[in-house]
């Protein structure tokens, strides 16, 4: 191995290292910014934090895969982390026994309304196929509906966004959808929110209430397992 | 209870309760390559990790704590996927109206769709009385 080599294979662990600290420290700033901002939905962690990365990229004239070196860490420690979704379903399995018949009711309306609104929507408005593959999985948390666009063939990355700003739409507007259209049980704001907002839903409905906000984790991680298995299978089945 | 075994103690019971979450979510992947099955390995993966928690009927205390914090920050997990879009800048720029007008309706139709249906099933229920 020439110095030369070495030196460039430390440089650039190094900058992915650089990247990844960057990231962490835009993170701990943003929810900063959300402390302040009292849990305004727009003061969204994901968004606060990934703008100005990008912005850095734009200006520095960086490529992204030079960004996900870095970020490659971030997205590793994601599966683990959803797998521990597990645990408060788990805890909360007393809240799914006992209401079990409306959340199997709201689950496969929620996601099937969902899933055929956005498809339909996005291929109607012309979106290219691309897209419509990577909207159709977007209720569903993260890294889940990341894995689903995969076997769909849509586009992860994309989807992801999408996944992030519906979590923001239907946290900022949920409270007054519900207003309009009288739907006044806590458990049923929850649970709905966590089916059509995922995470950033969630965190939206334990502002409203615990047991609101229990509903919605409940909602968020069977959507993510009802959508994950029946959503290829569907899309196998039509194309 | 959990605080108060030693710290070095429960450090390794976070190692370990992350590394059990790891070998979840590596056993999901690996069947859902072998059996070739069309679901994202991490479903498979909490779906082991549920059947482990009902037969053992507990959380330990060690995967309880990591998991809540694990969860808690998920949102930094999420942050190099939102910036992966900058390799999407031209699709996006092209589908952004379709997209935008997408997101809010079908959000806006699955949320109140999603509510009603809870709270419809659920008065159906307390009507009757047949409550579980």
């Amino acid at each position: 191995m020439s110095d030369i080599g070495g030196d460039f294979i430390i440089w650039g662990m190094a900058k992915a290292l650089g990247w990844l600290l960057l990231t962490i420290g835009f993170y701990i700033l943003a929810r900063r910014i959300q402390e302040i901002a009292k849990g305004n939905p727009l003061a969204n962690t994901v968004l606060v934090a990934a703008l100005p990365i990008m912005a850095i990229l734009i200006i520095a004239d960086e490529p992204v895969s030079q960004y996900q070196e870095g970020g490659i860490v971030l997205l590793w420690i994601l599966g683990p982390a959803t797998v521990a979704l597990a645990v408060p379903l788990y805890l909360n399995f007393a809240h799914v026994r006992a209401a079990w018949k409306p959340m199997a009711v709201a689950l496969l309306v929620g996601s099937a309304v969902a899933v055929i609104s956005s498809v339909a929507l996005g291929y109607v408005l012309g979106a290219s196929i691309e897209t419509v593959r990577s909207l159709a999985p977007k209720t569903v948390t993260t890294p889940i509906a990341m894995g689903i666009a995969d076997e769909i063939g849509g586009i992860p990355a994309l989807t992801a966004a999408f996944v992030i700003f519906t979590g923001i739409i239907g946290a900022i507007f949920a409270s007054t959808l519900f207003r309009f259209t009288g739907v006044t049980d806590a458990r049923a704001r929850g649970f709905a929110m966590g089916v059509s907002a995922g995470g950033i839903g969630t965190a939206r409905a334990f502002q409203e209430s615990l047991l609101t906000g229990t509903f919605s984790g409940v909602g968020m991680t069977l959507n993510g397992i009802i959508t994950a298995i029946l959503l290829p299978l569907l899309w196998l089945a039509f194309t | 209870m959990a605080k108060n075994k030693p710290l070095a103690l429960r450090i390794v019971f976070w190692v370990l309760a992350f590394l059990a979450l790891v070998a979840c979510n590596e056993a999901g992947n690996y069947v859902a390559a072998e059996l070739r099955l069309p679901v994202p390995g991490t479903v498979i993966g909490i779906l082991i990790l549920l059947v482990g928690l009902s037969i053992v009927r507990r959380v330990p205390d060690g995967l309880n704590e990591v998991s809540v914090y694990l969860l808690s920050h998920l949102n930094l997990l999420y942050v190099p996927a939102g910036v992966g879009v900058l390799g999407y800048v031209a699709l996006v720029a092209r589908d952004f109206w379709p997209i935008v007008i997408t997101l809010f309706v079908s959000t806006f139709l699955a949320t109140i769709a999603g509510g009603l249906a809870f709270q419809f099933v659920q008065r159906a229920m307390d009507k009757s009385g047949t409550d579980e």
